[in-house]
């Protein structure tokens, strides 16, 4: 009996244990850790910090407050009374100035100081800022950061981040004051190309980037899209003296015949086709520009940073003033090659005629080791004159000097093939007719296994034109055999001309 | 504490309760308790008759068909021709590298030996119907050879990649006691083929299923002469490693008179002779156009990758010796598009460099640098990457996500050719070896330059003048008139792939051996067969460098930095097998 008395006392003890323990509801706790910020908005946690109050007092009087008390989540960059001391009283002053100006400190996720990745995070006014690191937004610096509350985050911050102007807002703040900007505006009413009129014509209608391309400028059309706020971009903007020296190079090989005597289209082809080279779809920091910059069109850029005036921060990327941005003709001017198995068409004979090859050459006479290459045959077509037809646009008004590679590895005679350049044809009835013809070349003698590039000779363009109808064409012979083609690549070389 | 209940009262409830009880359990020894389950079936209602036995058959193979994933997984990715991409799990790349953990899922042979003892219940069952004579003589040999075939294949895989493993040929109950070494010892691989080959060698029937037979039907619209294992090729196979290479080019040879002794037509010619006339099987371009890229035939009916997209049609059948379908109407489904697709799946595997380069060191003969059969059908570049595309053609000719149809590709004329070349030339018959596959095929290594087969008597000529099985007989002659079974085989598989002929450079045993398995890593790249071939070899030649460069070749090219040591450590034969658990 001693023992089950003993027994009972035990079991009255662990009960007493267990319903001591039970006091504490570990489910009941997971609501309440103690954390005050997680029961207030944002709203009410900023209001609470008196080092903030006035970015506050602006939150309240631009409604922002109420958008923070909301259950989203949002990432607040609060500026400190100090720093908000500092913001000009024109954005202040200006009701939509201002809205935009708050707007630019909030974002709708919630962004941690602590990240694996730099961010470029999206603000509420549409402007992307770049958050690198713990501490750096856009320049400023967070003094605290991570300031948790129910719906996100607010991080107190050292400078006001003052919207910025993307790249092409700041092109049109210069109009009046710089040459190159204002030509770069005028680009809205002159089409470069065809194909603009309509984009702009779309743009104005159903408003711009309708279509990926459908824009209101030339050269945001052709080149980079500067007004894009979501990638970044770099652009040299010359001071006027160092534009019209670098664009009257330019002009004596975009010579164009004008039907306004109002309107000088050399010169604005010559500045086009100095311009295009000096965007970039990246945003170089000074410390990050390298020696030279290749623009997507192929011309090398040579970035010398002495003649660096200003360098400008803005909401897509960097602008630099330069003195001048100088290219050498030699870069400039773009050797055109064109690849002989993308002929646009061929006219005298069958399609099964043209053979597209994949080959490789070995022979080590052009390429120093055993190089893939693609090209164009025709062989038995049956016919005399097969041509294999190609086109160039953009060509510069002056002196070309033209290559090919041509392999004959595929018959023992000789290839006589010859090459015309012609501007424009016509179709009467099933007649192709050329009407512009710059040069017919003698035909020329392929000989057997030449893996070689071989001069052809040269031709001169007047006028800055497009090439509608460039053509290799067979050996007038029926005899097969005789009338082959083939061409690895045409190379147009373009000349400087002598200065007068 | 002692509890007692109080009985007094409860006493007499009690009997007459026990009482009931024993009425009722008296009354259901009838049989009206015993009603058998309507989705179930008990074993004795199983094995009653033929159609029982082919239903056993059938099932048999519909379970084959669930190793199909494992089997070209194991074969390939542990090889040089495949390799794992960022999508791939961390098993891949512990076979890629040859450093398999306990856990990895494609490391257990557990479900080859469920496949094994479903076997050897079927033929358990099988020696019971034809003693209660069930089903007749010539159906218990037909099914039974089958069976034991299969049984023999998956024993011959299980070889391939664990060595020395447990030889169970009695049904066993628990699955699990395979592991148990003092019941089933395991045996050497060595060991393994002897038995396989006699047990196989013993069975009493070698040919497909004869017309007529109830297993030789159509099923869902698939025809399924095809379906089931070709005996002799696997009697080739294992012979092919036991080192008997006359036996097994002499099995090899019996499958390739398949058609002998029809009446002279397309099937006499062309089946399994890779023949010219089969002319939508093989690398071509159209007519007139052969130096012209976009002439290549590739369709699902045109061109060598039509061999994998083409329906079943003539020209496939003279290709195909044995292939199973999967159909997205029924299971199991088909594991390789979710495997291989970049657009549809998980994009699990992709060409190896070292194979990337293989085929584009080849050249064409109308000069293009590569062979058409890696770059142009066996891989394509999506969105810059190399995607295996074998098993994919007839899932992305359908263009519908749930039509998931395509094949697992077992025994086909081109590997039977390498493989019948393989035993010649190790039987020192190098030149029919070297005829076979090379451009020119066996007619134009017998066939003397300057032979006119238009004018000449060629009664004594395009002939091998050999017995059995080194026979070939290829003569096309005007006066007298022939046209001898073998005339259309002018073109070998290297001919057939629009390829130069590849030399014969140094000892020939060697140098064609180094071709053959070259050649069979640009034909059936991903068809399971690759780490098989290079052990073969390996162990043949007793010289594990054969394989280890092979592989160390694949890592290097990737950057792998575990490359050396993994030659270093495939360079110890033991390190080539799988442990053996699961």
């Amino acid at each position: 009996m001693i023992s089950l008395k003993n027994n009972y006392k035990r079991l009255f003890a662990g009960v007493l244990a267990l319903a001591v323990i039970s006091c504490s509801n570990p489910w009941d706790d997971r609501e309440n850790n103690d954390d005050a910020n997680l029961s207030v908005t944002l709203t009410e946690a900023i209001s609470n910090s008196s080092e903030i109050s006035q970015f506050a007092a602006l939150l309240k009087e631009t409604g922002y407050d109420k958008v923070l008390a909301a259950s989203k989540t949002y990432t607040v960059f609060a500026p400190t009374n100090a720093a908000m001391a500092e913001v000009d009283t024109a954005i202040l002053d200006d009701a939509d100035a201002l809205k935009q100006f708050v707007a630019n400190h909030i974002a709708l996720t919630a962004y941690s100081s602590v990240r694996s990745e730099d961010v470029r995070v999206r603000m509420l006014s549409n402007k992307y800022l770049d958050f690198e690191g713990t501490s750096d937004i856009d320049g400023a610096t967070i003094i605290t950061a991570d300031h948790y509350a129910a719906n996100g985050v607010f991080h107190i911050i050292d400078h006001a981040l003052t919207p910025k102007l993307n790249i092409w807002e700041y092109v049109n703040s210069q109009a009046g004051t710089s040459a190159m900007a204002d030509y770069l505006l005028s680009l809205k009413e002159f089409s470069i190309y065809e194909s603009d009129i309509d984009a702009k014509a779309l743009s104005e209608e159903e408003g711009a980037g309708y279509r990926a391309d459908s824009l209101t400028n030339s050269y945001l059309k052709n080149v980079y899209n500067l007004n894009n706020e979501r990638n970044n971009y770099t652009l040299f903007l010359m001071k006027d003296a160092g534009y019209s020296t670098e664009v009257n190079k330019m002009k004596p090989y975009t010579i164009k015949v004008s039907n306004d005597v109002t309107v000088d289209s050399t010169a604005i082809y010559a500045g086009y086709f100095t311009l295009r080279d000096l965007a970039f779809a990246k945003k170089y920091k000074k410390s990050e520009l390298p020696a030279s910059l290749v623009s997507q069109f192929g011309v090398e850029v040579p970035i010398d940073q002495t003649k660096i005036v200003e360098e400008i921060h803005l909401s897509n990327g960097i602008v630099y003033i330069m003195d001048q941005v100088e290219v050498p003709l030699s870069s400039r001017l773009l050797t055109r090659q064109i690849e002989g198995e993308k002929n646009i068409s061929f006219i005298n004979g069958p399609r099964s005629a043209i053979k597209y090859r994949d080959k490789k050459d070995n022979s080590l006479a052009f390429y120093p080791e055993p190089t893939l290459f693609y090209d164009v045959i025709v062989t038995n077509p049956g016919t005399g004159r097969f041509m294999l037809d190609y086109n160039a646009k953009d060509l510069y008004s002056t002196t070309y000097k033209v290559y090919w590679r041509a392999i004959n590895d595929f018959q023992t005679n000789v290839i006589n093939q010859s090459l015309r350049v012609a501007g424009k044809f016509k179709f009467e009835g099933d007649t192709r007719t050329v009407s512009d013809l710059v040069e017919h070349f003698d035909p020329v003698a392929v000989q057997p296994n030449v893996y070689t590039e071989v001069y052809i000779g040269e031709f001169t363009l007047d006028t800055a034109r497009n090439l509608d109808l460039i053509s290799l064409i067979a050996a007038d012979n029926t005899t097969n055999g005789n009338n082959s083609l083939t061409l690895d690549y045409l190379k147009f070389v373009p000349q400087v001309k002598p200065i007068p | 504490m002692i509890t007692t209940i109080k009985t007094k009262t409860t006493k007499g409830i009690i009997s007459v309760v026990s009482a009931m009880t024993l009425l009722l359990s008296l009354g259901s020894c009838q049989d009206f308790l015993d009603v058998q389950p309507e989705d179930k079936l008990a074993e004795e209602q199983m094995y009653r008759n033929v159609n029982d036995a082919d239903a056993a058959v059938i099932g048999i193979y519909g379970k084959f068909m669930g190793l199909a994933k494992k089997y070209v997984i194991l074969n390939e990715m542990r090889a040089d021709l495949m390799t794992t991409t960022a999508n791939s799990s961390p098993y891949l790349k512990q076979l890629s590298e040859h450093n398999e953990t306990a856990d990895n899922p494609y490391v257990s042979p557990k479900d080859f030996y469920e496949l094994i003892l479903n076997c050897n219940d079927a033929l358990k069952n099988f020696d019971i119907m034809l003693a209660e004579k069930r089903f007749k003589q010539e159906e218990y040999n037909q099914r039974y050879s089958d069976i034991g075939c299969i049984r023999s294949w998956v024993y011959l895989q299980l070889g391939i990649q664990y060595g020395s493993v447990p030889y169970i040929t009695d049904p066993i109950e628990n699955i699990d006691d395979v592991k148990n070494i003092s019941k089933y010892p395991r045996i050497s691989f060595n060991q393994l083929i002897e038995n396989l080959v006699d047990f196989t060698e013993n069975l009493p029937f070698k040919k497909p299923y004869p017309e007529g037979t109830n297993l030789r039907t159509s099923v869902d619209g698939y025809s399924t002469e095809y379906f089931f294992i070709n005996k002799e090729c696997l009697l080739g196979d294992l012979n092919l490693w036991k080192g008997d290479y006359l036996m097994a080019a002499s099995y090899y040879k019996k499958v390739l008179e398949t058609s002998t002794g029809a009446a002279s037509s397309a099937y006499l010619f062309d089946k399994y002779r890779l023949s010219w006339s089969a002319a939508n099987i093989m690398v071509s371009y159209i007519s007139g156009r052969e130096l012209d890229t976009n002439g290549l035939l590739n369709s699902d009916t045109e061109g060598w990758r039509s061999i994998f997209s083409r329906p079943v049609d003539a020209q496939w059948t003279y290709e195909w010796i044995w292939s199973l379908p999967f159909d997205s109407e029924f299971a199991p489904a088909n594991p390789f598009i979710s495997f291989f697709s970049k657009n549809s799946g998980d994009y699990q595997a992709k060409p190896s460099q070292s194979a990337m380069d293989r085929w584009n060191s080849e050249t064409q003969t109308n000069g293009f640098p590569y062979d058409a059969r890696g770059p142009k059908y066996t891989y394509k570049m999506v969105g810059g990457e190399p995607v295996i595309m074998k098993y994919l053609y007839k899932y992305e000719s359908a263009g519908d996500p749930f039509k998931t149809e395509g094949d697992w590709f077992l025994y086909r004329a081109a590997k039977l050719h390498l493989r019948y070349a393989e035993a010649a030339n190790r039987d020192n018959e190098h030149r029919i070896a070297d005829g076979i596959y090379n451009r020119g095929g066996i007619r134009g290594a017998f066939t003397r330059p300057g032979l006119n087969t238009g004018s000449d008597d060629v009664t004594n000529e395009m002939q091998t003048h050999k017995p059995f099985p080194y026979d070939f007989k290829c003569r096309e002659g005007q006066f007298p008139y022939y046209r001898d079974d073998w005339y259309r085989a002018s073109l070998g598989v290297r001919g057939r792939a629009n390829l130069l002929r590849k030399e014969v450079v140094g000892d020939s045993l060697i140098s064609i051996e180094n071709n053959l398995i070259d050649e069979a890593a640009l034909e059936l790249a991903y068809e399971g067969n690759r780490w098989e071939d290079l052990v073969r070899i390996a162990r043949r030649r007793n010289d594990p460098s054969y394989l280890a460069n092979k592989i160390y070749d694949k890592l290097s090219k990737e950057g792998n930095a575990e490359a050396e040591n993994v030659k270093a450590k495939l360079m110890n034969p033991d390190n080539w097998y799988l442990p053996f658990n699961w």
